[in-house]
């Protein structure tokens, strides 16, 4: 990973390839590297459309080694949907074949003058470039089949679909997994319509012949990787709870908490909730033939996700994630799994963030579109924005246009979008990551719970109000470090109660790299990245008044608990004071 | 009775399991941190549930580090008299305690309606049938198959169904 490939769209005579030592990044992997580059080369006030835009994708730190769980992947780039910096990531099998071909990130910049779309491949061999208009308005599934046939099946791609193509600023980049299904998505902030501004259609990738990365210290990383995999595996989150139900086994819990948004975030509960529950898709998965307990890229000892089939025993998607389900079913009033698994299928051949989807159904329903609770009317709509009809292109702009094209005042986004499925009136600590994430709503943002560990920013009594703007500004920072070290975020919940597994997480960091990080030294890191982001939005024009959450959160209360959010503007603007 | 009573004294539960396994509790709604004082009463709702991933996961743990993300529908602090009363409470398991403490609950006896539990026993496969050795309603013996009928249930609006292991009767 010592140099970064940078793909020129807009030179003359067609795009051009060149080959960079990795120079001023160095160090630097996933988040971090993405959000440098953007933040020092991308203009913050260009159009994000445009040829002064960048897409970055970026492997973390640690991919493309033997270290556990180090298969996620970064995209950075100006977001169509917040106008703000992005960093969007994704697992699959991308990550680690990137990493072991060489590069430290892919940079996708200019724009070429024609229409023709391109398809990159890359190997150990070096890098081609081809015009291929037969992929022209292709989902996902049926681009990545193409390549299958073209070049073998032990690829891995990066591609968009339909909505990408579009340009639509719900757009999202697909990564394929283990049996090269495009499943996994970097879906937040519409990078698929950079990506398709640039008329790149799909990247292959092919790392035959090429090894492992290798540590610079074998014996310390090797034991590292062994009591980090051991803590993963002994933790009743990591261990137990995800690989039995994947993320939406929250579902139950966050219902019979009275936080989980329904109906356009109206209530804070749902009655069809236990029907879309993880221990009910975990049950019709293993009923069906499907599979409860999978990963989505090799190295993954969580294993969180599944497969999902139909009634016939055929795959209809990949097992449809927590955020995923709420976003199509509670938030829609939709309480049919097999319709929810649908709606996760055809976002992921189009190329949709599920999240901004969900929303925008629920901001349309609300808005008299279609009522709560139509399923087949949702799917429509899906069909809508893969057609690129008038509709659907206004529908795949996401939730913030849907709601103004269609009169509705509640609208649940911050910076343009949408708000995940954790309603901040009932968790208001996760409100205020919401409002002043440099990403826009994001419920990963501030994920990191290791903060304990860390202690960056001094010690928190987590017991009294006032903590909240502390927690959030520590977990943000904790997770914008392990967002670069290609680390899944689920590694959060074990490396927060076992310190031991906190140490082998900065243990592997060391032996592979060379580094003598500390906890501290991982907190700085933490910080610089974050204020990164926050200079380039300062200087794309955001100020305070972007970091709040939509006045409807303050005024109308959120049954069963009849709670507002409550945190002070001037608290959330102390955030990021450090 | 507070909830530590009801799990521990009442239902037998290890002390180590409640609090290293249940790490997540509701009563009515509201998540508890203290299930020594948190009062239960007739006509409670209670959910248990294992560890939970997300923030929100660890927001809602009991007693967590991060319990103060969600203090507006935390549970207030109660001082428990001690006085015990009978009633009838709601248990909802969820996720791992569905499997690890179903058996405990079903060994004990719950209560269900009518119209549920005939539409529970309709909807069970061979494969349950095939491990049923015995039926007894009000301790009259009975051919498992009539449990799925709706009629034998007449004159009860609920029922206490409670499950033996071979054995358990004797």
């Amino acid at each position: 990973m010592e140099n970064i490939l940078r793909i020129k769209m807009g030179e003359e005579g067609g795009p051009k390839i060149t080959v960079e030592p990795i120079g001023q990044y160095a160090g630097l992997g996933g988040r971090a590297l993405t959000s440098a580059i953007v933040s020092k080369e991308v203009p913050p006030d260009c159009h994000p459309l445009s040829e002064d835009n960048k897409v970055v994708i970026a492997p973390g730190l640690l991919s493309g080694s033997a270290a556990a769980m180090s298969g996620r992947i970064s995209v950075g780039c100006k977001s169509p949907l917040t106008g703000g910096i992005k960093e969007s990531n994704s697992g699959g099998q991308p990550s680690q074949v990137l990493a072991r071909l060489g590069y430290a990130a892919i940079v996708l910049e200019g724009k070429p003058e024609s229409d023709d779309l391109y398809m990159i491949f890359i190997n150990k061999d070096g890098v081609k470039i081809v015009v291929d208009n037969s992929l022209r308005m292709l989902g996902n599934y049926e681009t990545v089949e193409k390549m299958k046939q073209k070049f073998g099946d032990k690829i891995s791609c990066i591609s968009i679909g339909p909505a990408g193509e579009m340009r639509l600023a719900a757009a999202s980049i697909a990564f394929t997994d283990m049996e090269l299904r495009p499943a996994r998505h970097a879906g937040r902030g519409g990078p698929g319509a950079v990506m398709g501004s640039k008329n790149i259609k799909i990247i292959v990738l092919d790392d035959t012949g090429l090894p492992m990365r290798q540590p610079k210290d074998q014996e310390k990383f090797k034991e590292a990787n062994r009591i980090f995999v051991e803590g993963l595996r002994k933790h009743g989150v990591t261990g137990e709870a995800l690989p039995a139900y994947g993320t939406n086994v929250l579902t139950n819990i966050l219902n019979e908490a009275g936080a989980y948004p329904t109906y356009n975030f109206k209530q804070g509960t749902f009655a069809g909730a236990s029907k879309i529950s993880g221990e009910t898709e975990a049950a019709l998965e293993t009923e069906r033939g499907g599979v409860a307990t999978h990963g989505c890229h090799r190295g993954c000892v969580i294993r969180c996700s599944g497969i999902y089939n139909d009634k016939d025993g055929h795959f209809v998607s990949k097992q449809p994630e927590y955020e995923t389900v709420w976003a199509h079913g509670a938030d829609c009033g939709i309480d049919d799994m097999d319709k929810i698994a649908m709606l996760d299928f055809l976002d992921d051949n189009y190329g949709l963030d599920t999240i901004e989807m969900g929303v925008t159904i629920g901001v349309a329903m609300e808005g008299g579109l279609l009522k709560f609770g139509d399923a087949d009317g949702a799917i429509n709509l899906i069909h809508e924005v893969g057609k690129g009809s008038p509709l659907g292109r206004i529908i795949g702009s996401g939730a913030a246009v849907t709601g103004k094209a269609f009169g509705v005042e509640k609208i649940p986004v911050v910076k343009g979008q949408a708000i995940p499925a954790y309603d901040p009136r009932g968790v208001k600590g996760l409100g205020v990551t919401y409002a002043t994430s440099p990403m826009g709503a994001d419920h990963t943002a501030g994920y990191a719970t290791a903060t304990n560990i860390l202690k960056v920013g001094g010690f928190v009594d987590p017991l009294i109000p006032q903590g909240q703007v502390e927690l959030s500004r520590n977990l943000q920072i904790a997770t914008a470090a392990i967002d670069s070290t290609g680390m899944c975020l689920f590694i959060a919940f074990a490396i927060l109660d076992q310190p031991e597994t906190f140490q082998a997480l900065i243990d592997l960091l060391n032996s592979f790299t060379g580094l003598s990080l500390t906890a501290d030294g991982v907190a700085e890191y933490g910080k610089k990245i974050l204020t990164m982001e926050r200079d380039f939005n300062m200087r794309a024009g955001f100020t305070k008044e972007q970091d709040r959450l939509p006045a409807f959160f303050r005024k109308q209360r959120l049954a069963p608990h009849n709670v507002v959010f409550d945190v002070p503007d001037a608290e959330l603007d102390q955030v990021f004071n450090w | 009775m507070s909830i530590e009573d009801f799990l521990v004294r009442q239902l037998g539960l290890a002390k180590d399991l409640v609090e290293n396994r249940i790490s997540t509790i509701f009563l009515n709604g509201c998540c508890v941190d203290h299930i020594e004082t948190a009062v239960i009463e007739d006509g409670s709702v209670l959910a248990l549930s294992a560890a939970l991933p997300g923030l929100a996961g660890a927001s809602l743990r009991r007693g967590g580090y991060y319990a103060c993300l969600r203090e507006s529908i935390t549970r207030s602090e109660e001082i428990f008299n001690g006085r015990m009363h009978e009633g009838v409470i709601v248990v909802k398991l969820f996720n791992l305690l569905i499997g690890e403490l179903g058996p405990v609950f079903l060994k004990k006896g719950i209560i269900m309606f009518r119209s549920d539990i005939a539409a529970f026993f309709r909807g069970c496969n061979q494969d349950f049938w095939n491990q049923v050795e015995s039926a007894h309603l009000e301790d009259r013996s009975v051919v498992s198959s009539i449990l799925a009928g709706e009629d034998i249930y007449r004159g009860a609006e609920s029922i206490l169904i409670s499950v033996c292991e071979p054995g358990d009767r004797e």
